[in-house]
């Protein structure tokens, strides 16, 4: 029985709706006070009634038909209200949390429909799987709801209320961003846990009454189920402990969903002509069938280059695209798509991933300050033809270092790279630096257990490079194992730092991130004084190798800067550095064209966080617009919008949706994966209406059987 | 008078005249009338020859035949005679019902008969069955003191069928028409009423006036059924077998009632208050034979 019907109703509730059939009856029977009629003679009337009298008790049921039908109308509410449904999964445990992904895939459209436009999205599945569950909650159940994708967010903190979560349910809205299911775990076990509650409480304070109910619903030793609905497109979830959560996972989608993404889009200068630009645009196809992709390349409204790319399946191919002129002028924003015949051919089902933005921003010459007391090679080595075109390179003397003019120039990040050959700056300046010999200013290089401030480094002589870091742009076709170093220091890096070059004892190149620029120490100096007679202290600039370097790491911080920036991805924040020192404030337009002024503290670069939306930003400084960056999705694990598959030998035949892992717990996928029971409750309460309807008509028409 | 009118408009009265009241019995008229009879008598129209019987009028005899053939023969004429003809009014209070009620339509009805036995000069009276009666009428005199005495009836106090009817032949005990305007509607039954009328070996017509509602009744809901006459109540819930089997009741009631007065030759006629009275008198009675 409890499997048929579920009880919605409290006994006091159901005392008051066991009383009404008996009220009806009573008021059927009260209604005995007929309406007198005075007739020539009740002769023939008697005659009649006593006719019928004869008939059975069903004759006299048939004349009160009204009474049976208003008996069925109960008889309908009634059960309507007893929900009588199958197939339900029960609901156990007093709490449920609904962790709705809302990512940028589950946006594909490969839900019920004809697989066009007009199916339904993995969102509208998943809503309308937690719709059912919700359905099916009793009175004593309370559920949170989560939406995540790249930020938790909590739609509706516990609450037994059910007509309010289906409303909250229903805004969830497709994000663009990326997945992160770790964080929403830690949200909903904070917000489960009792333990935690309390300050989760305190930040929910949007809606403080419901945080309230929250803590009053929890109760320590209840564990809570916990529903996951997913296509599974992140990776394992670690270091993450489910506790008292009991998951429950719920793929969405389908493993025959195909899809066609524009994974990258940068714009560079060409290697033969620098005024001219290039467009890299990479495409992936995810499916199991080759596809003829045609991406069509856009400056502005002005379509650029179409061309048709043949991707095999499951794979990605690249082109590269000549885009014209690098003066950005009004054109400064270049799209990439791929054309909707192909997409129609290969039935994509996730339109994000179609478009891809980039930025191209005017042509302006970085700014790169080498401060040496004399470096010939290094000096020349920037200034060859094509390391000339990427950064106009100023070259002071150390003193400069103390002057007024370097300190605000430092400050206002007016450089876009500073390099420091044997001398150190009195405080890091806001720039990306390469230091040549010396340690950067501050701790962070430094050995940490130093007793005093600044304990030389051990230095080593002629070290021997044992391994490099080919994988590093910095480092991309340098070969360095044929040069000799006299003298270098042992480099000790900071945390988050990246071993450039390995001698046999340790680092003595390599690349840290110091908030959000990077310094590169250089162990070993290039040329040293000695005697008052500049010396080489390594046979590094006879090679190849040296000036290659020096152009990478030119490409690496100063050119990157000029065309286009990097793409960000959504919801990622961005540093943005005024042009001149003395904006107060700069306006950001976002690409539907919301536009948000940004106000900075003293000296500090104004950073821009709303990067919800796919598209190119604005920058405007000063009425002028001086800058523009672009966020696309560009994640290979949004855009592979099939379910993940079970890929183990033994199980390949059966094909199952991949469980997820989270810990040490493999959560499998939820059998059938419909966990919503099917309810007959709407259509009772229509036939009570239809009823009614029926009632009403024989009431009014005097229709008698 | 508008009343008048209303009970016998003139139209309808020039119609009615070319009309005469018909009997099929033999009657023995108290004064000469208008109306040939079947029986023999003294008129100036010869009828038949017969043979003379010890105590025939002498003066019937024909003398040139009994000249000439020495035997006795008597000469027959037709006899002329008036009718007597009584109109029988139930005025009991069910009678007060329908659109036109019931009385009414019986006023009417025996405003028509009325004046048709007037002006063949037969002797017209009217009675109802709470007792009164209007004096005899003949004449085309007559028909403005009928038509005010019909004006006149109004619904009196609840008296049986039997009960008006056995008064009604005590007090006439003269042979003749009798039409007998009623709704039936009894709960002693007719029967009994219906054989005094045939002791009285009158010419009976029985016409049952029912008013439409009767007929087809148009009610609805949880009714109390109050009787009008005894205040007798019958609790109903309509419904359409309820209908169905009081329509059938009437059926077999109206049918019973003619099987009856056919059976004992008198003539029965139902008729509805939403019929007529001319429609009435000159085609239905026509056929039935009481007019001509």
């Amino acid at each position: 029985v409890n499997e048929l019907f579920r009880n919605t109703l409290s006994p006091a509730q159901w005392a008051v709706l066991a009383a009404v059939p008996p009220a009806i009856l009573a008021l059927y029977f009260l209604k005995l006070k007929r309406a007198p009629l005075e007739v020539p003679s009740t002769y023939l009337w008697r005659k009649s009634i006593e006719d019928l009298r004869v008939n059975s008790l069903w004759q006299r049921l048939r004349q009160s038909l009204l009474l049976l039908l208003q008996l069925l109308v109960v008889t309908l509410a009634i059960l309507a209200v007893l929900r009588p449904g199958w197939q339900g999964t029960k609901l156990t445990g007093g709490k449920l949390i609904f962790l709705v992904d809302n990512s940028a895939s589950m946006s594909t459209r490969d839900g019920d429909g004809d697989g066009g436009a007009d199916s339904e999205s993995r969102l509208v599945a998943a809503r309308k799987h937690v719709a059912g569950l919700i359905d099916q909650m009793d009175n004593s159940m309370s559920a949170m709801i989560v939406s995540f994708a790249g930020e938790p967010a909590v739609v509706q903190p516990f609450t037994n209320n059910r007509r309010l979560l289906r409303e909250r349910l229903a805004t969830i809205e497709p994000t663009v961003a990326s997945t992160d299911l770790k964080g929403a775990l830690e949200l909903a076990s904070g917000l489960a846990s009792p333990a935690k509650t309390q300050a989760n409480g305190e930040a929910t304070d949007a809606a403080p009454a419901d945080a309230e109910k929250a803590e009053a619903d929890v109760r320590p030793e209840e564990p809570a189920t916990l529903f996951i609905f997913s296509d599974g497109r992140f990776g394992d979830v670690k270091d993450f402990a489910l506790g008292n959560l009991d998951p429950v996972y719920v793929p969405i989608g389908s493993d025959q969903t195909h899809n066609l993404a524009i994974t990258a889009l940068e714009t560079r200068r060409s290697e033969s002509d620098a005024g001219k630009l290039q467009a890299f645009v990479q495409a992936a196809n995810y499916s199991d069938k080759p596809a003829d992709a045609v991406v069509e390349l856009r400056r502005g409204e002005r379509l650029v280059d179409a061309r048709k790319l043949t991707i095999p399946a499951g794979e990605i191919t690249g082109a590269t695209f000549p885009i014209g002129e690098a003066n950005a002028e009004d054109e400064g924003v270049l799209e990439a798509r791929l054309s909707s015949e192909a997409l129609a051919i290969s039935k994509d089902q996730l339109k994000v991933d179609d478009i891809a933005y980039a930025a191209i921003n005017d042509s302006q010459a970085s700014r790169v300050l080498l401060v040496t007391s004399g470096n010939v090679a290094v000096e020349q080595a920037l200034v060859t033809g094509r390391a000339g075109r990427l950064g106009d390179v100023t070259v002071e003397l150390p003193s400069f270092l103390d002057s007024n003019s370097y300190e605000t120039r430092a400050a206002a990040g007016t450089y876009d790279l500073i390099i420091y050959d044997r001398c150190t700056p009195q405080a890091a300046p806001r720039s990306n630096t390469v230091y040549i010999g010396v340690l950067p200013p501050g701790k962070a290089w430094r050995p940490s257990p130093s007793p005093q401030p600044l304990t030389p480094n051990p230095s080593l002589s002629v070290p021997q490079i044992i391994d490099w870091n080919r994988s590093h742009p910095l480092l991309a076709n340098v070969e360095l194992g044929n040069f000799d170093i006299v003298e270098s220091l042992l480099l000790t890096p900071p945390a988050g730092a990246t071993a450039l070059v390995e001698a046999s004892e340790g680092p003595i190149v390599a690349v840290a991130p110091r908030d959000t620029y990077e310094d590169v120490v250089l162990g070993f100096p290039i040329l040293v004084e000695i005697d008052g007679a500049l010396q080489r202290n390594t046979d590094w600039i006879n090679r190849l190798s040296f000036p290659t370097f020096w152009l990478n790491t030119l490409e690496y911080f100063a050119a990157r800067q000029t065309v286009g920036d990097r793409s960000l991805h959504p919801g990622e924040a961005i540093e943005l550095r005024p042009l001149s020192p003395a904006t107060e404030s700069i306006i950001v337009t976002s690409p539907s064209g919301k536009a948000e002024t940004l106000r900075r503290r003293g000296e500090q670069p104004f950073v821009y966080r709303l990067t919800d939306e796919l598209g190119v930003y604005r920058v405007t400084e000063g009425g002028r617009e001086t800058r523009r960056f672009a966020v696309n999705l560009f994640d290979p694990a949004e855009s592979d919008v099939r379910v993940r598959i079970d890929e183990t030998p033994e199980e390949a035949e059966q094909a199952l949706v991949a469980s997820i892992k989270i810990g040490d717990l493999d959560i499998a996928a939820s059998a059938g994966a419909t966990p919503a029971r099917h309810e007959l409750w709407r259509a009772l309460l229509i036939a009570a209406l239809c009823l009614l309807v029926v009632e009403w008509w024989i009431y009014h028409r005097r229709v008698y059987l | 008078m508008p009343l008048t009118q209303d009970l016998l408009p003139p139209d309808l009265a020039r119609r009615l005249q070319r009309l005469e009241l018909v009997t099929r019995k033999v009657f023995r008229g108290r004064m000469k009338g208008e109306r040939r009879s079947a029986k023999k008598g003294q008129s100036v129209e010869f009828a038949d020859f017969r043979n003379y019987v010890a105590g025939d009028d002498l003066r019937a005899l024909d003398w040139n035949l009994y000249a000439r053939l020495d035997k006795l023969i008597v000469k027959l004429f037709l006899e002329e005679e008036d009718l007597h003809f009584y109109t029988l009014i139930d005025a009991s209070p069910s009678m007060a019902f329908g659109e036109p009620t019931k009385l009414e339509y019986a006023k009417r009805l025996a405003a028509a008969l009325g004046f048709i036995g007037l002006i063949r000069a037969d002797r017209v009276r009217v009675e109802t069955l709470g007792g009164e009666r209007s004096p005899v009428m003949r004449g085309r005199r007559g028909v403005p003191r009928l038509l005010e005495f019909l004006e006149k009836v109004e619904p009196t106090e609840n008296v049986s069928l039997e009960e008006g009817v056995r008064k009604f032949c005590l007090r006439n005990s003269g042979k003749g028409v009798v039409v007998l305007i009623t709704d039936l509607m009894d709960k002693q039954g007719y029967e009994a009423a219906m054989r005094y009328l045939v002791a009285q070996r009158v010419d009976t017509y029985v016409i049952q006036v029912l008013s439409g509602a009767e007929i087809d009744p148009d009610v609805a809901g949880d009714l109390r059924l109050v009787d009008c006459e005894d205040g007798d109540m019958a609790e109903v819930t309509i419904s359409a077998p309820l209908i169905a089997r009081y329509k059938e009741t009437l059926a077999t009631f109206t049918a019973g009632a003619q099987d009856y007065c056919n059976r004992r030759g008198m003539n029965y006629l139902l008729t509805s208050t939403e019929r007529p009275v001319e429609e009435l008198m000159t085609t239905w009675l026509r056929k039935r034979g009481l007019v001509r």
